[in-house]
C-alpha cells in the first residue's frame, strides 16, 4: 500500500477516485432532497359532496409528473362535486420492458384520487415497444400479445383492488387511428377481451371490466378510417363477446345538438348513448349497466363541430341531470376534459373544466353550483337561450 | 511574433462565428439560403393558406372566393414585394402543418401566437390584438378594472370574459356584479344602451359592433392577450424578415387601420385608448 502511494501519479489518481465518489455521493444526496421536495402529502380523507351521484369527468394526468398537480386535480375534481373520473393507465409507461413494472406514477394518481374520494375508473391500452412489430404505434396489439396485455391488467387490478373496482379494456377500438392504423375489427377485438377478461376476473374477482368506448361515427361501411359505433357494437355481440365484459363503456360527444335533441342513426349526439344502450337489451344484456366514459361539448371559436360557450355550460348541466333522472341503466357520465397538463393549442383545449394553471373555467364554477344544488344563473333572463 | 498575430486573427474569426450563430442564428449563406424566399422570387408568387370560415377576418364573397382582412393583408404584403397573391384554402386544424410541410409560404388567417411551435414555424410580430378588454361607453368614468367596484359588468356566458370577471372577483376582490348574456352581440348591445356599466369582451366582438356604431371604447390594458400572428416556414429568414418589416411599414403608413375600417367598419369612438387596430 505504501508503495502503492508512494508513487505521485498514484496519489493522483486516489485523489480522483476519491473526488468521484464525492461527487457521486453528493448527486445522490441531491436526487434524494428532489425526491422528497416533490414530495406531497396525501392529507386527511375526504368524500365527495354532490346532488347528482352520476356526475364524473375524465382526469388526464397521464402525462401530469408533478406530485402536487395530480394532487390539486383531484381536490378540483372533488370541489366539483364529481365522485367519478376517467384516468388512462398506459400499458408501455408501466412495463416498458417485460415483467419489470414501475408503478410509481400511478400508485400516486390512485393514492391521491382516493384520498378525495373520488372512484377513479381506470383505461388500459398503449403498447409498449416490446409487445409489438417494429414500425407500428402504440395502438397496434397482435393477438399473440393478448395475453401480455392481460398480465398487464391483472397486475393492476390486483394492485389497486382496494381502491379501483372499474377498467375500460381499450379505447375507441372502431377508429383505425386507435386501432394500430388497421381497419376497425370488432372479432379481433372481442377475441382480446376473451383472453384478458378471465385473467382480471382471476386478479380481481370484484372488478368490473368495461369494453366497448366505441367512437360515435357514421363512417360509412368499408370505410378505412372508422366503423360505424353501432355497427361494431352489434358485431361484437355477434362474435359472442357478452360474457366478456360486465359494463358497457359509451363514448357521448354532443356536437352542435343539445342534450334534448332525440336519438337517431343517422345522426351524432349525446342521445346516441340510448341506441348503444337498446343494442345491450336487444342482445340479452339489459341486466348490466354502462357508464359513458368520455363525451361533452366544446366551445372553441372557430372547430367546425363547436358551440358558443353559454350553449356548452347548459348542455353539460342538462346532460348530468338527464343521466341522473332518466337513464336508470347509466352508472356514471364522464364527460371529456378535466385539465390538461399543458396547452394544447387547438379545439381540445375548449373541451377543459379548468385551465392548464388551474383557474377554473366558468363551466367548472357552474358545475360546483349545480352539485351543490343552487339555483342555476339566470343568464336566459338577459338574452333569448338554452336554459337546462 | 507573426505566429501570435495568426492565433489572435484566428481567435477572432472563431469569436465572430460563435458570436452570429449565438446572436442570429446560422447565417442563410451556411444553411442554403432561404429555399422559400427564392422561390417565391422566382415565381412572383406569395401562396398563403386561409380557413375561410371567420369573418370578417377570412370568410367567402357573395362569388365564393376567399375575402376578408387577411386575404387584403397578403395582398397588401404581395403589393410590397412585386409579387402576386395565391389563396390556398385550408381546414382551420390543419393550417399549421400546412405551413411546416411548406404547402404554402405563409399563414395569414387569424392565427394566435403559440410559443410551443416556435421550434417548427415561425411567427411574425402581432398584427392584431384579439383578445378581452375592459370596453365601457365613451362618456363613462370608468378607466380599469378597479374601477368596477359595485359596477355592472356583462359578460357573454361562459366565456373568457366571464372567467376574468369571475378572477377579479375571486383574486383582486373586486366586488363588481356579473350580468350573464348567452352571446356577445347580447352583451355589447346591453353596454352600448347603458343597461350595464361595463363589459368585458374580446376585441374581434368589440371592433365590429364599435363599426355598426355602438358608442363604446376599451379602456385599460389588455385583461388576456390574444394576438393574431403571420406563420412562415421555419427555415425562410428572408421570407420571415421581410414579413415583419412589411408589418411595421404597414402600421406605419395607416394600412392596418384602413383594412380594419373596412372590414370592421369605421368606429365612431376610438377602438381602443391606445389606438389599436
Amino acid at each position: 500500500m505504501a508503495f502503492w502511494l508512494s508513487s505521485p501519479f498514484q496519489r493522483k489518481r486516489l485523489l480522483l477516485a476519491a473526488g468521484a465518489l464525492a461527487l457521486l455521493g453528493l448527486l445522490v444526496l441531491a436526487a434524494m432532497l428532489w425526491r422528497n421536495w416533490n414530495a406531497v402529502a396525501l392529507g386527511p380523507q375526504h368524500s365527495v359532496q354532490t346532488i347528482n351521484p352520476k356526475v364524473g369527468i375524465h382526469t388526464r394526468l397521464t402525462d401530469e409528473v408533478e406530485p402536487w398537480k395530480i394532487k390539486r386535480t383531484w381536490e378540483m375534481v372533488r370541489e366539483m362535486g364529481s365522485p367519478w373520473a376517467v384516468e388512462y393507465f398506459p400499458w408501455a409507461y408501466v412495463e416498458g420492458a417485460r415483467g419489470r413494472f414501475e408503478w410509481a406514477h400511478s400508485d400516486l394518481v390512485v393514492a391521491h384520487a382516493a384520498r378525495q374520494g373520488v372512484q377513479v375508473v381506470a383505461r388500459l391500452g398503449f403498447v409498449p415497444e416490446w409487445a409489438r412489430p417494429a414500425e407500428t404505434t402504440p395502438l397496434y396489439l397482435d393477438a399473440e400479445h393478448f395475453a401480455d396485455f392481460g398480465l398487464y391488467a391483472a397486475a393492476f387490478v390486483a394492485r389497486y383492488a382496494d381502491t379501483i373496482d372499474h377498467v375500460i379494456i381499450w379505447n375507441e377500438p372502431n377508429l383505425a387511428l386507435e386501432w394500430g392504423f388497421q381497419p376497425p375489427d370488432p372479432v379481433k377485438y372481442t377475441e382480446m377481451l376473451r383472453v384478458i377478461y378471465p385473467m382480471i376476473k382471476a386478479a380481481n374477482p370484484n372488478v368490473q371490466v368495461l369494453a366497448g368506448a366505441l367512437a360515435p361515427t357514421n363512417a360509412p361501411p368499408g370505410s378505412a378510417e372508422a366503423m360505424n359505433d353501432l355497427d361494431f357494437l352489434r358485431a361484437m355481440y355477434a362474435a359472442g363477446a357478452a360474457p366478456y365484459f360486465d359494463m358497457l363503456a359509451i363514448h357521448a360527444y354532443g356536437w352542435h345538438g343539445d342534450p334534448d335533441e332525440p336519438a337517431d342513426a343517422g345522426a351524432i349526439n349525446f342521445r346516441r348513448a340510448e341506441l348503444m344502450r337498446a343494442i345491450m337489451v336487444e342482445n340479452g344484456d339489459s341486466a348490466k349497466q354502462a357508464m359513458i366514459t368520455e363525451g361533452g361539448w366544446n366551445d372553441h371559436p372557430r372547430w367546425t363541430r363547436a358551440v358558443h360557450p353559454a350553449q356548452r355550460i347548459a348542455y353539460t348541466l342538462r346532460a348530468y341531470q338527464i343521466a341522473d333522472a332518466e337513464w336508470p341503466w347509466l352508472d356514471a357520465l364522464c364527460l371529456w376534459v378535466f385539465r390538461f397538463p399543458w396547452d394544447q393549442k387547438s379545439y381540445q383545449d375548449y373541451y377543459t373544466f379548468v385551465r392548464t394553471d388551474f383557474e377554473p373555467r366558468p363551466i367548472y364554477s357552474e358545475m360546483q353550483g349545480y352539485t351543490a344544488g343552487e339555483l342555476l344563473p339566470a343568464a336566459g333572463a338577459n338574452s333569448a337561450g338554452d336554459q337546462p | 511574433m507573426r505566429r501570435r498575430m495568426w492565433g489572435l486573427a484566428v481567435l477572432l474569426l472563431l469569436g465572430m462565428v460563435v458570436g452570429g450563430l449565438l446572436l442570429g442564428g446560422p447565417p442563410a449563406w451556411l444553411t442554403g439560403g432561404d429555399p422559400t424566399w427564392a422561390r417565391m422570387v422566382d415565381d412572383a408568387k406569395l401562396r398563403v393558406g386561409i380557413d375561410p370560415s371567420f369573418p370578417p377576418f377570412d370568410q367567402l364573397d357573395d362569388a365564393g372566393a376567399p375575402a376578408g382582412f387577411d386575404v387584403d393583408l397578403a395582398q397588401a404584403l404581395a403589393a410590397r414585394w412585386g409579387m402576386r397573391v395565391e389563396i390556398v384554402p385550408i381546414s382551420f386544424d390543419s393550417l399549421l402543418d400546412a405551413v411546416k410541410a411548406t404547402r404554402v409560404d405563409a399563414v395569414i388567417s387569424a392565427m394566435p401566437y403559440d410559443e410551443r411551435q416556435t421550434r417548427d414555424v415561425t411567427y411574425s410580430q402581432p398584427y392584431f390584438e384579439a383578445g378581452i378588454r375592459l370596453v365601457v361607453r365613451a362618456d363613462s368614468p370608468i378607466r380599469d378594472t378597479a374601477g368596477l367596484a359595485g359596477r355592472r359588468v356583462a359578460v357573454e356566458w361562459g366565456s373568457a370574459g366571464d372567467m376574468i370577471a369571475r378572477r377579479l372577483q375571486r383574486s383582486d376582490e373586486i366586488a363588481l356584479e356579473p350580468v350573464l348574456y348567452d352571446t356577445p352581440q347580447d352583451a355589447l348591445t346591453a353596454a352600448a344602451s347603458g343597461d350595464v356599466d361595463a363589459l368585458l369582451i374580446d376585441q374581434v366582438s368589440l371592433r365590429l359592433a364599435q363599426g355598426a356604431g355602438a358608442p363604446l371604447v376599451a379602456v385599460g390594458p389588455v385583461l388576456e392577450s390574444n394576438p393574431y400572428v403571420i406563420l412562415t416556414p421555419r427555415k425562410a429568414p428572408q421570407l420571415a424578415a421581410a414579413v415583419n418589416e412589411a408589418l411595421i411599414a404597414l402600421s406605419d403608413d395607416g394600412t392596418l387601420a384602413a383594412l380594419a375600417d373596412r372590414w370592421f367598419g369605421s368606429a365612431a369612438t376610438p377602438a381602443a385608448e391606445e389606438g389599436l387596430p
